[in-house]
């Protein structure tokens, strides 16, 4: 028997589209020069001894199927269990944002019911944490409760968030959007499986519902307690948040909790050379990923994979993307420029901390 | 399981003594080099890259960080479900008994049953430490073309160097004519890189004689090409012409190295698109350079942490540099960390050594030799 069942809701539509997630599912869109979204989501799953995952699939799933594609990168091509790729609902390409589409979940009952499992992990493929799921299942056998959510105290108001209402720590309210002080909702949560099945029975007949909406007048005879994340999480919801999550990393403290010894991330493996920091180069406070060959100045910035900065070329608080090449001159800052772009000699790219310049992906 | 054009048999169980620290506690093909790869990667990628899907890998000398490297091929495309792939040959007993791989020769007949199991009409026979792109099919179709028995790679060496090398004589047609063992008087430049394809039969046939030759030492190039060319066979070679090195030494370990720098590498990365050199890496984060950190005309491998300086050196995966350090010409091994205020020129620094602060190894005075910490070595102030 397996310890847990896990379950990813990779089919978010975020209700903030910008450039960055009009090609692909949040769940695909990069992150940190050489993640994907999903990753972390993945990563915590088999890092946990998970050896079971479905995947909900978005409308447009190229970039994640390619991405993850049989599981392997994460250990998940086995003969027994695995990563197992369900459909979404149409109604999941719709912006709700809700991340637990009850449709979702009953379309794919089959997959939960021919778990082995006692205890079932979902989580949506939209937050970016590195943390044990065995603490979060632990705490529900010991509380006895019904759910257990994973849940941080929101620092920052977020519109996309969503948030708990707690009475004597248990559940009695749910509500979209999070103000600081608020228990904000990491889109994790763990319970029994067969309980989750019964669920879903219950709210059939309101399947174009998230669970926690359905669930928000059944709070009384549902136990759903919360599990308070300590680490550094940050949602992906919109380019805002997603520009500063990113720079977040370049902070050694957030990275170390991100990135600790001997949980790692893992993400698709490429055939990169190593970077190269060439004669001249002049580089600080960022991350730089394999390919990268840098001869301009590159400050406070992330840059993917296979990335070209040439001389006389400025970078600075921006994220550019995989195989992009930034000419002599140019000058980029306070922006997000998506895959493949080539930036002319001589040209600037520049937004503001309040205002970042978003360059979307352009052909390969 | 389908029959096979071409197989290889990859000898990957060298000490690789010469390398002294570097070798104590991994065979030579699992050595770190360039960053992130390890030193069989180049000659499994080559494989994958030229279409040869089913490689022999014969291990023998501390062979488990190699084996767990190796896994099932999957890093290098070459986990097939056919019956291919990478097959990892160690020596085994028989009812006979068993023994060491007694010489590069011996080490292909023991496995001789593993040569049939796939029926090859050429067994391609490769050296896992060694440092090249090739594409092997151009050298197939060069053995086909001539009808050979036996095909060696050669590639031009300065005539000076030439008597380091087994030196190979061809006619006008490239068949060999005469082949010596580091001649003291090289009437060629045309050294033979280790690289060979053979007629399976003819291999198999010369294999089993030589076997029980009580005079032989069961070696490629000392036993089994001269007495080929002394039976008339069909040898003939195959130029190359690229970068190409044996890394046998701790010197020519960093000089080689130091290759891969520069504006205009000897041995560039990042030339090689249509046949990437693949390895077995980890997943760790994109290399940080802190805020204080300067560096330039250096290598840097994912999980990297720079926060000194550094200039014209390898730092490889998962090494770290402290504030006010300094790294010069060096190479820093995956794990390496070299704290706050050390000062490292012209060293290698074995995976995960540790570098204590303020230390200062090794001197620009190139009539010294490159200063060698091993792995998991930790060298504190006063210990230099």
């Amino acid at each position: 028997m397996e310890k847990y069942l896990g379950f990813i809701t990779a089919n978010y539509s975020t209700k903030y589209p910008s450039a960055i997630t009009e090609s692909r599912p949040v769940a695909s869109a990069p992150f940190l020069g050489r993640y994907r979204v999903v990753d972390f989501a993945l990563s915590n799953m088999v890092n946990c001894g998970i050896r079971t995952v479905g995947m909900v699939m978005p409308y447009n799933y190229r970039s994640l199927i390619d991405h993850v594609g049989s599981g392997r990168d994460w250990g998940l091509n086995l003969k027994k269990g695995g990563l197992f790729i369900l459909p979404g609902s149409a109604f999941g390409t719709s912006r709700t944002g809700s991340r637990f589409l009850l449709r979702d979940l009953e379309h794919n009952k089959v997959f939960l019911e021919r778990g082995n499992s006692e205890l079932v992990i979902l989580s949506s493929a939209s937050f970016v944490y590195n943390m044990d799921y065995n603490d979060l299942a632990d705490a529900h056998l010991a509380s006895g409760a019904d759910i257990t959510v994973l849940t941080k105290t929101a620092t920052r108001k977020d519109a996309d968030v969503t948030a708990f209402k707690l009475e004597d720590g248990r559940v009695k309210g749910v509500h979209h959007g999070v103000e600081p002080g608020d228990t904000a909702f990491l889109d994790c949560f763990v319970m029994s499986r067969t309980f989750l099945l019964q669920l879903l029975d219950w709210y059939e007949q309101t399947d174009y519902l998230d669970l926690f909406e359905a669930m928000a007048a059944d709070f009384e005879r549902v136990n759903v307690r919360t599990f308070d994340f300590a680490g550094y999480a940050a949602p992906i919801f919109n380019k805002d948040v997603y520009f500063k999550a990113n720079m977040d990393l370049l902070d050694p403290k957030i990275s170390a909790e991100l990135f600790p010894e001997g949980r790692e991330i893992k993400t698709k493996a490429h055939d990169n050379a190593p970077a190269k920091l060439e004669l001249g180069s002049h580089v600080r406070n960022s991350r730089i990923s394999g390919s990268c060959r840098i001869y301009g100045t590159v400050t406070n910035s992330i840059l993917g994979r296979n990335v070209l900065v040439e001389p006389g070329a400025v970078v600075n608080n921006a994220i550019v993307m995989q195989s992009c090449i930034v000419r002599s001159g140019a000058h980029i800052e306070y922006a997000v420029v998506d895959r493949n772009n080539e930036v002319p000699a001589d040209i600037e790219v520049k937004g503001t901390p309040e205002a970042l310049f978003i360059k979307e992906k352009a052909a390969e | 399981m389908g029959k096979k054009e071409c197989i290889a048999m990859l000898l990957a169980g060298g000490q690789g003594s010469r390398l002294g620290v570097l070798t104590k506690n991994v065979a030579k093909p699992a050595v770190s080099f360039g960053g992130k790869y390890r030193i069989i990667d180049f000659a499994l990628s080559n494989c994958a890259n030229s279409g040869i899907n089913t490689v022999g890998v014969l291990t023998q000398y501390r062979p488990y960080l190699l084996h767990s490297y190796l896994g099932t091929g999957g890093a290098w495309n070459l986990d097939e479900t056919d019956g291919g792939g990478v097959a990892i040959l160690p020596p085994y007993a028989t009812q006979t008994g068993g023994a060491w791989y007694a010489g590069t020769a011996d080490a292909v007949t023991q496995n001789i049953g593993f040569i049939e199991t796939h029926d090859p009409d050429y067994v391609l026979i490769l050296s896992g430490d060694q440092l090249y792109s090739m594409d092997y099919q151009k050298m197939l179709e060069s053995h086909k073309r001539h009808n050979a028995d036996l095909t060696v790679a050669v590639m031009p060496v300065p005539w000076e160097e030439a008597s380091r090398f087994g030196i190979i004589t061809q006619d006008e047609d490239e068949r060999i004519v005469k082949f010596t063992e580091k001649p003291d008087k090289p009437d060629s430049n045309l050294a033979s890189m280790g690289i060979y394809i053979f007629s399976t039969k003819l291999l198999v046939e010369t294999l089993k004689e030589d076997a029980i030759d009580q005079q032989s030492e069961h070696d490629f190039g000392n036993d089994i090409i001269p007495k080929l060319l002394a039976d008339g066979k069909r040898l003939y070679t195959y130029e190359y012409n690229g970068f190409w090195r044996d890394v046998g030494t701790i010197s020519s370990y960093h000089e080689t190295s130091m290759d891969l720098l520069g504006s205009n590498p000897d041995f560039d990365l990042y030339a090689t698109d249509d046949a990437p050199i693949m390895s077995n890496a980890g997943t760790k984060p994109p290399a940080y350079i802190g805020p204080n950190g300067e560096i330039d005309d250096c290598l840097v491998g994912n999980g990297s942490s720079i926060y000194g300086r550094a200039t014209h050196s390898i730092i490889s995966t998962s090494a770290y540099i402290g504030e006010r350090a300094v790294v010069e010409d060096s190479v820093l091994l995956p794990g390496a960390v070299v704290k706050d205020g050390a000062h490292i020129v012209r060293a290698i620094l074995g995976e995960r050594s540790v570098i204590e602060e303020d230390v200062v190894l090794g001197s620009v005075d190139e009539t010294k030799d490159t200063v060698v910490i091993g792995n998991d070595v930790v060298v504190g102030k006063g210990e230099e």
